[in-house]
């Protein structure tokens, strides 16, 4: 018996010492491998009869086999069993020892395959490939169309070309009034108002140019990109801490939009603000982008949630700028778009310098500027440091101090060795001992410091503390406890013919983000430019010209006028990425000024008007509903940028928490808290109720779209609750005001403030009738729930 | 010609998005198309004897060696430091000492299992209860392993339970919440409304909170100074005003829904108020419900308002026991004794008079019944003479009973210490494809179309405990 074993053994040996494919090789991987990954059956789409196909490997996008390095090959990891959690074959027995052996030799050997020809195997064109959105964007002609008349500017076209081929014609113009209302609320989410309706001459070019250039447009707009960035004012979980500072990305979005700021720069600062040649304050808080999202302070697991984070920023990124999904190749290649892993972990690697500068569970802000600067700012809060930790050990040693000796002794030992009652000790003397030191010389000393180098204001954003990144290694299955080959970073291959040039020349940090948004902010790039052109599109339009915002992949939604967008988006770069210049034309086109009535026949051949024969119908943005409630009832604090405010909640609301009394801040000055509602406080683990109803976007992912529901719960804060019922009762008090005490006159002047239109006769009846039993103040709470009010016209 | 058109093709000729999915559920169910049906009952992938779900949230995390885990020897190891490989909470902390249970454990009913005298009130319907011995998590934290157990997720910002179920099934009731969320008078779990939230699903499919007072759901009663018959005028009026918009845009299905919510809303007021108005219960009831006792009054007003919510056609209840932080929960780091004969004390009586209702009304046979927390507990103390146990998320219990489950039994196993599953592991996402499969759906074909395609809102993981089915 001892000598066969021994006889095993030795065979065992010799195969491993010098394994052939065809006698100890293949047989081995026929009977354990080829059921599942043969040539009947590829499961996760890895083939291990061909040697092409083991090479290039499974939908993992690592190579199953690396000939010569046993150590890289996905194949050894897996039958070796080192990785309880990735073991092959996954029923019957674990590979021998041995048989490992033998196949880590013939690996290393170079893994001869004697008379395979699947080299020769031409790899298939993938079709994938040519799907519209992938290739850049030439603009086409512009259509010629019979009623010329109608076109005023290229848009209408294209879109006049698709009806007119139909037979259709577009909806007539919408009426004055109407559209004066629906071009202040789309442009700045606020009404027209009496003065701004009396004094309108029917000049629209010159009206759109005028509410462009108000404040309030950015204060509207901007919510739209902080929708697609996962914006959020604190990170959720269990403490939900504010970010600090980091309302101040909210500003500079809004900052951004009213000033025009290319669309291409704003790429740059919102991907790598602190790598620009000329980075400052304002394109470090843009840098703030990265660090937008939701995070657990304390993980289950701290490896995998540094990746989670990377995770975050890359779903982000490529769904917002690149309308692609990314992050579906993080565990293996793209189920459905022409993606891999190293796509995913070459964008990973992109990103993998930045770090959340924080202090145990306190996250940190930053001291923002011109980069000298910042180092002057370091330098001095270094040198007061010195200063100050010097002069607290002289007073401590002094035994001047009026602490009890036992306190001063505490205050002496390192944190570090400071037993339970030293720790007691310190807490308890801390404020006194503080008071003390702020007597002492040597503050006059960092005074003088201070206002040699002032204060810098400050910002919340991720930093690169080094030129040289860790290195990015494709994780077998996305777990970051399962590092597989390293790769570079890299964009998406698909969309490049070659890589942008990663190298760092010699910056303070890798350089890797600037070089990447600059690849995202090119011409060059097929996406980035139709991906905001068509945001835009959306957000005049109900639904975008994909209606997949932030999927152009090839299961995104088939564009309704391919050619149209592809013109806007060259036509946008041409503009030099200018987004007003967009709007402007947007807001010129007879498209935008049709009306929304509708036509029977075409809603039977085209129910979602994606010919776009009308302008479509859609309820204004939970934002634009109370802003608007504000502006009619006069109450509107028009006050912009600023640190978050908390509006009123339900009490009821707040029970939910584990902290209710502590959740939120107490209402106590109404015209603080009636701000626009972009100003009011994200807060991940309570959103403000009606705003929540009224369909807000999801605060942990980029947002496409917002929904719309009609739900009782809405109807039941809309017309019971607190927010609504105070602006009808102020708005009860301005008609009274502004019209006197005649019902005729303050039933008129209420529409007009809400619906910038008169009354029709039986609406004035209507009103007259009920305000012979009820008050003005229920005839504005109803105004204020009208269907007309939360859908424009 | 016919083209084939693919399902994405469809979804997006329908409606686009999400009122496309929706329509999608229910032409190929129940061959209707109405798009103001968000809420709209649909029917099951598979027929199933549960129409609803009752979830009794253990907020802070129960330990299963003082409740359903029975571990003789960990009683003859009491007081050795443990030895083994196993960690504790998320930051390294000591796994302390071997502590036994100072409850007794006894076998009940017919089918003997073992339950200690924490429940002598459950303890009666031993018989109906499967006990899962095996269940684990990803996470020792309270604010993940709350969003893991709701949501089967440990990130933020996915649909929980109760959203799912609301999604797959809809409800029978409109002028209820579908989805019920009542809290502890000490707080909400940790993680507040991001356990009840529908994620990146419309904000419908959303928890309600609940309350027992008399207005139980926010901004439920008109403001203060409008009476009914002022409210029903307003009302009126903005329906006929509505409704002579909406003659020129006859075909609009948003406006007409919207319309319709304010209707709903008025009828949601007098249901709602109705079901927390406990006058016409019975002394009696009351006092199975422990109505009448302090310690009990809270959770008892809860599980009787759920008896009448049930009956009332809401399609999912969870309940929370506890609320805040450490000991107002189950989360016994200090005394895990004294704290858990407090919140064993407060829900056992209401949770067994609740159940004896379900039984005599019937609604019994359709109602699922799942009790536990985020996690468990571990088998050591936090440190000498503290009778503290800290967060054990290898191993701890959970149960269900009801509808379509095999009750009077144990399912799986921790090691002698009741530190780990060890024999059938039920991992939370495979708890989550049971009670899914008890109600009727299948979590591998519950998909929202969301970020590029069609996701599990469960999540990728899971399968059905098939142990449990009756």
């Amino acid at each position: 018996m001892r000598s066969l074993l021994l006889g095993l053994s030795l065979v065992c040996a010799a195969a491993a010492a010098d394994p052939d494919f065809v006698r100890d090789v293949r047989p081995l991987l026929a009977k354990r491998c080829f059921g599942c990954h043969g040539p009947a059956l590829q499961k996760s789409h890895l083939r291990l009869d061909r040697r092409a196909d083991a090479l290039h490997g499974g939908e993992s996008g690592v190579p199953a086999i690396v000939p010569g390095k046993s150590g890289e090959s996905l194949l050894i990891r897996y039958v070796s069993g080192t990785d309880a959690k990735l073991v092959m074959p996954p029923a019957g027995p674990r590979l021998k020892p041995e048989e490992v052996a033998v196949l880590k030799t013939w690996i290393d050997a170079g893994a001869e395959w004697p008379g395979d020809t699947s080299a020769a195997i031409a790899p298939k064109a993938d079709p994938r490939l040519a799907h519209w959105a992938f290739h850049a964007p030439k603009q086409p002609a512009i259509p010629p169309v019979k009623n010329s008349a109608w076109v005023r500017n290229p848009i209408d076209a294209f879109v006049l070309a698709k009806l007119e081929a139909k037979g259709w014609q577009p909806a007539p113009r919408a009426k004055d009034a109407d559209l004066l209302r629906r071009m202040y609320l789309d442009i700045t989410g606020l009404p027209p108002t009496l003065e701004e309706q009396d004094s309108f001459r029917g000049d629209w070019d010159g009206l759109s140019r005028e509410l462009l250039a108000r404040g309030t447009y950015g204060e509207r707009w901007a919510r739209h990109w902080l929708d697609v960035v996962r914006y959020g004012d604190t990170n959720g979980y269990e403490r939900d801490a504010v970010k600090p500072s980091g309302w101040k990305f909210r500003d500079y979005v809004i900052r951004s939009l009213n000033n025009d700021k290319s669309f291409q720069r704003f790429v740059l600062e919102q991907l790598a603000g602190d790598e620009l040649p000329d980075s400052d304050a304002e394109t470090l808080l843009a840098t703030g982008y990265a660090r937008l999202g939701p995070w657990d302070d304390e993980p289950a697991d701290p490896a995998e949630d540094r990746f989670d984070q990377l995770d975050d920023i890359l779903n982000t990124t490529s769904q917002g700028f690149l309308g692609l999904t990314l992050a579906c190749a993080r565990c293996h290649n793209h189920k459905f778009e022409p993606l891999t892993t190293k796509d995913y972990y070459g964008m990973i690697a992109v990103f993998n310098g930045l770090d959340r500068p924080r202090d145990g569970r306190t996250e940190l802000d930053r001291p923002i500027g011109k980069w000298p600067e910042i180092a002057r700012f370091n330098e001095r809060e270094a040198k007061i440091k010195a200063l100050r930790d010097a002069a607290r050990l002289a007073w401590l040693q002094s035994g001047q101090s009026k602490l009890a000796p036992e306190a001063v002794a505490a205050f002496l030992q390192a944190p570090k060795d400071r037993e339970e009652a030293a720790r007691k000790l310190v807490r308890d003397s801390t404020k006194a001992l503080d008071a003390e030191l702020a007597a002492l010389p040597v503050e006059e000393e960092v005074a003088r410091l201070k206002r040699e180098t002032p204060d810098l204001p400050r910002g919340y954003f991720m930093e690169e503390r080094s030129a040289t990144p860790p290195a990015t290694h494709i994780l077998i299955r996305g777990k970051a406890s399962s590092p597989g080959p390293e790769v570079p970073p890299s964009v998406p291959t698909l969309l490049v013919k070659e890589q942008p040039s990663f190298a760092a020349d010699g910056m303070r940090t890798s350089g890797r983000r600037l070089a990447f948004a600059r690849w995202v902010a090119s011409r060059e790039n097929p996406l980035t430019a139709r991906v905001i052109v068509n945001r835009v599109w959306q957000a005049h339009f109900g639904e975008g010209i994909v209606r997949t915002a932030n999927d152009f992949g090839v299961m995104g939604d088939k564009p309704s006028h391919e050619e149209l967008i592809d013109w806007l988006a060259v036509w946008f770069m041409d503009n030099g990425w200018s987004l007003k210049k967009l709007h402007a034309l947007i807001l010129g086109s007879n498209t935008f000024r049709m009306s929304k009535t509708s036509n029977a026949k075409y809603a039977a051949e085209d129910p979602e008007n994606r010919l776009l024969w009308r302008m479509p119908y859609r309820r204004l943005e939970a934002e634009a509903i109370l802003d608007s409630a504000l502006a009619v009832s006069g109450k509107l604090n028009r006050t912009m940028y600023g640190e978050f405010v908390y509006p009123k909640v339900q009490k009821e609301a707040l029970e939910g928490s584990s902290d209710p009394d502590k959740i939120w801040a107490p209402f106590t000055d109404e015209n603080k808290a009636s701000r626009r509602a972009i100003y009011y406080i994200v807060k991940r683990s309570l959103m403000v109720p009606l705003m929540e109803v009224l369909d807000l976007c999801d605060t942990t992912r980029p947002s496409a779209k917002r929904q719309t529901t009609s739900v009782a719960p809405q109807a039941l804060q809309l017309f019971n609750g607190d927010f609504v019922n105070r602006q009808a009762k102020h708005f009860a008090a301005r008609l009274r005001e502004e019209a006197g005490p005649a019902a005729e006159a303050q039933i008129e002047r209420a529409y007009r403030l809400a619906l910038a239109r008169k009354p029709t006769e039986a609406e004035r009846t209507a009103m007259t009738a009920f305000l012979r039993q009820s008050s003005l103040e229920e005839m504005c709470r109803v105004i204020l729930n009208l269907n007309e009010f939360a859908y424009a016209n | 010609m016919r083209i084939k058109k693919t399902r994405r093709d469809f979804i997006w000729q329908t409606g686009g998005g999400f009122a496309g999915v929706a329509l999608m559920d229910l032409l190929t169910r129940d061959n209707v198309v109405s798009a103001n049906s968000i809420l709209a009952p649909k029917r099951p992938h598979f027929p199933a004897k549960a129409k609803r779900a009752v979830f009794l949230f253990m907020n802070g995390a129960p330990s299963q060696v003082d409740t359903f885990d029975y571990k003789p020897e960990l009683t003859k190891r009491n007081g050795q430091a443990y030895k083994g490989a196993l960690t504790v909470g998320s930051n390294g902390r000591p796994v302390g000492y071997l502590m036994q249970s100072p409850f007794e454990f006894k076998p009940r009913g017919q089918s003997g299992l073992m339950i200690s005298d924490l429940f002598p009130h459950t303890s009666k319907f031993a018989d109906d209860l499967c006990v899962i011995r095996s269940m684990y998590t990803d996470t020792a934290a309270h604010a993940s392993g709350c969003l893991q157990m709701n949501t089967g997720s440990i990130f933020l910002g996915k649909p929980s339970a109760g959203a799912w179920v609301t999604y797959g099934l809809g409800t029978d009731n409109q002028s209820l919440p579908a989805f019920v969320v009542m809290t502890d008078p000490r707080g909400g779990p940790i993680g507040s409304a991001s356990n009840w939230t529908a994620g990146y699903m419309p904000a419908a499919y959303q928890g309600t909170l609940f309350r027992s007072g008399a207005a139980p759901l926010l901004d439920l009663k008109p403001p203060a100074g409008v009476d009914d018959s002022t409210q029903r005028r307003s009302l009126d009026l903005l329906k006929t005003l509505n409704e002579e918009h909406l003659a020129a845009h006859a075909e609009e299905n948003e406006l007409s829904a919207r319309i319709a919510s304010y209707e709903l809303a008025y009828r949601m007021q007098a249901e709602a108020a109705a079901v927390v108005n406990l006058g016409n219960e019975s002394a009696s009831t009351r006092a199975r419900y422990g109505l009448d006792d302090k310690l009990t009054a809270d959770f008892g007003r809860k599980c009787l308002m759920t008896r009448r919510l049930l009956e009332k056609g809401v399609r999912f209840v969870q309940l929370y026991s506890g609320g805040g932080h450490i000991e107002d929960t189950w989360d016994g780091h200090n005394d895990c004794i004294t704290n858990h004969k407090l919140h064993a004390g407060e829900t056992d009586k209401p949770i067994a008079a609740l159940m004896e209702d379900l039984k005599a009304t019937g609604l019994w046979d359709e109602t699922l019944l799942l009790w536990g927390g985020e996690f468990g507990r571990t088998p050591t103390s936090e440190g000498v003479g503290k009778p503290g146990r800290d967060h054990d998320w290898h191993g701890f219990s959970m149960w269900m009973a009801g509808a379509g489950v095999k009750g009077g039994q144990a399912i799986g196993a921790t090691d002698d210490l009741g530190f780990a599953a060890v024999e059938d592991r039920v991992h939370v996402s495979d708890l989550h494809a049971t009670l899914l499969h008890l109600l009727g759906l299948d979590h591998t074909k519950l998909t929202y179309f969301y970020q590029g395609f069609n996701q599990r809102i469960t999540g990728v993981r899971g399968e059905v405990v098939k142990k449990v089915l009756a």
